[in-house]
């Protein structure tokens, strides 16, 4: 029964195109409804833009509602009911989960959750989880330290509900967590990439041990782009001999959007739960088309504690122009989150997202799967250092494999960088998100 | 495959899981063991409802 059934939701993952814009019509108007009658913070920032629940009639009137940034979110923290401010949505007390975004970009905010609220999050990974093929009889490993961010705890308790048996592999060193997944013969894992790399480099290195004979056949990645950028996601599949997912979610949001097992070069959006728009990052306008990138505007549309309305998560994406082959009608992100507004930077007067910096580090055989960009100002003029580690197998072709960089980067990024061949081991290593983008002219 | 499954008879089966957990859980506000279980499940009862009934409604 569970290998023939492709589909978490036969109904809503077939749903014709125009039927889910409905019932996103329909699910809009009530999440927007509660917003404005329970949050003292949205209700004053839609009275300022002059818009009323009834107000919302179509899509168009959507366009018009005001969008939420994290900014605001922070601000609101200062304020009562301690700590979550006056956009919470239910008595304190109903309150039953807290969690708190990672401060990648400034101060933490906190996500509180009632108990449907954890349920959505959980139903919304069981989505992503089924159609990567998890069923009852995978043994799942979560090399993850469970702690404040929302991270993997959903990813942890939907195995749980699809009937998996979840390991939490919470405090365990690296090697102890690969020493579990071979004793255990775990069959599924979920991590970013860089940990999932790191990982795969500290069997081979430090234990002797081939990630890919052991026995894990699925990874989930969240956390950062690595696994829909193509040459990182091959690292990964051969370093361990398994299929790598994609998923994109976010504390404040939820997990809106996944890779399927046909590994189509794109992830779904979960339409009948997210609404999602890509607005031009220039104009404002909203991007129907496929082909066209910009940041996306979300509305998560059942999570009620803290709502996320109309919220801009700077994340660029573009819609694909096809639909997948496994027969989901949600529709595609082509290549899935390929960076965030506020990482793609001019340099040199170009832009730059640094996902294309590791689309080519990471395609080339030679060298280690760590790097590290350094922007800086020499004068008037900007200079971008790449520091890349060579395989020790690949030591005498250092001139060879900077040739080829310098080539490539120049074709997929249009700049020309300085680069620096590091020995094998001597970057830094991330256990968790990698800061490998140093902008250091934002300094001076 | 979604034109085999009848939506509308589910969500009849869902509602009244809903009603009847309602009634329970206020019945037995003083019954901590009860009163908190409802809670959870008419958080699991809501899913049912994103997933079904939202859709169901859609239709009428």
């Amino acid at each position: 029964m569970d290998d023939q059934q492709k589909y978490w939701n036969p109904v809503l993952e077939t749903l014709p195109q125009e039927k889910i814009r409905q019932l996103q019509l329909k699910k809009f108007k009530q999440i927007f409804k509660w917003t404005y009658d329970r949050s003292k913070f949205h209700r004053q920032l839609y009275a300022r833009a002059g818009i009323k629940p009834d107000d919302i009639r179509s899509f168009a009137d959507i366009k018009q509602v005001p969008k939420v940034e994290k900014s605001m979110m922070r601000d609101i923290q200062r304020k009562d009911p301690f700590p979550y401010g006056d956009a919470l949505c239910v008595p304190l007390e109903d309150v039953a989960v807290f969690r708190q975004t990672s401060g990648t970009t400034g101060q933490p905010v906190y996500q509180p959750d009632t108990w449907q609220d954890w349920e959505w999050w959980t139903e919304c990974w069981s989505y992503i989880l089924w159609a990567q093929g998890y069923r009852p009889r995978d043994r799942v490993f979560i090399p993850f330290g469970y702690n404040i961010f929302v991270a993997f705890w959903a990813g942890h308790y939907a195995a749980e509900k699809l009937g998996c048996e979840v390991v939490p592999g919470g405090v365990l060193d690296t090697k102890a967590r690969i020493l579990k997944v071979q004793e255990l013969q775990a069959t599924a894992m979920m991590g970013t990439p860089t940990y999932i790399l790191g990982m795969a480099e500290t069997a081979k290195s430090k234990m002797g041990l081939d990630p890919s004979k052991l026995t894990v056949e699925k990874i989930t990645c969240a956390g950062e782009c690595g696994a829909s950028i193509p040459s990182t996601k091959r690292r990964m599949e051969q370093a361990w001999g398994a299929k790598v997912y994609d998923h994109a979610g976010a504390t404040e949001i939820g997990a809106w959007s996944f890779e399927c097992s046909e590994q189509p070069g794109g992830m779904h959006v979960n339409e009948p739960l997210f609404l999602v728009e890509i607005e031009d990052v220039e104009t404002g306008e909203i991007i129907e088309e496929p082909g066209r990138r910009g940041k996306m505007i979300i509305t998560a549309l059942d999570r009620q504690a803290q709502p996320c309305v109309r919220f801009d998560s700077k994340d660029v994406i573009e819609w694909a122009d096809a639909p997948c082959p496994c027969g989901r009608t949600t529709r595609l992100i082509k290549g899935g989150v390929v960076g965030r507004a506020d990482d793609i930077t001019k340099v040199k007067g170009v832009l730059l997202a640094p996902s294309a910096i590791e689309e080519v580090v990471r395609d080339l055989d030679g060298l280690g799967d760590e790097y590290e960009v350094i922007v800086e100002k020499d004068g008037d003029t900007d200079r971008i250092k790449l520091r890349v580690e060579v395989l020790p197998e690949a030591e005498d072709q250092c001139q060879l494999i900077e040739a080829e960089l310098v080539d490539q980067l120049r074709l997929k990024t249009n700049l020309r960088y300085d680069i620096e061949i590091c020995g094998c081991e001597t970057l830094p290593r991330y256990e968790v998100k990698a800061k490998r983008f140093k902008d250091l002219r934002k300094k001076e | 495959m979604g034109q085999q499954i009848d939506i509308k008879k589910i969500d009849e089966k869902i509602q009244l899981l809903k009603k009847t957990t309602e009634e329970l859980n206020q019945q037995c506000q003083d019954f901590p063991a009860i009163a908190r279980n409802t809670v959870r499940i008419l958080a699991s009862v809501k899913m049912l409802e994103i997933n079904v009934s939202d859709l169901v409604e859609l239709d009428a």
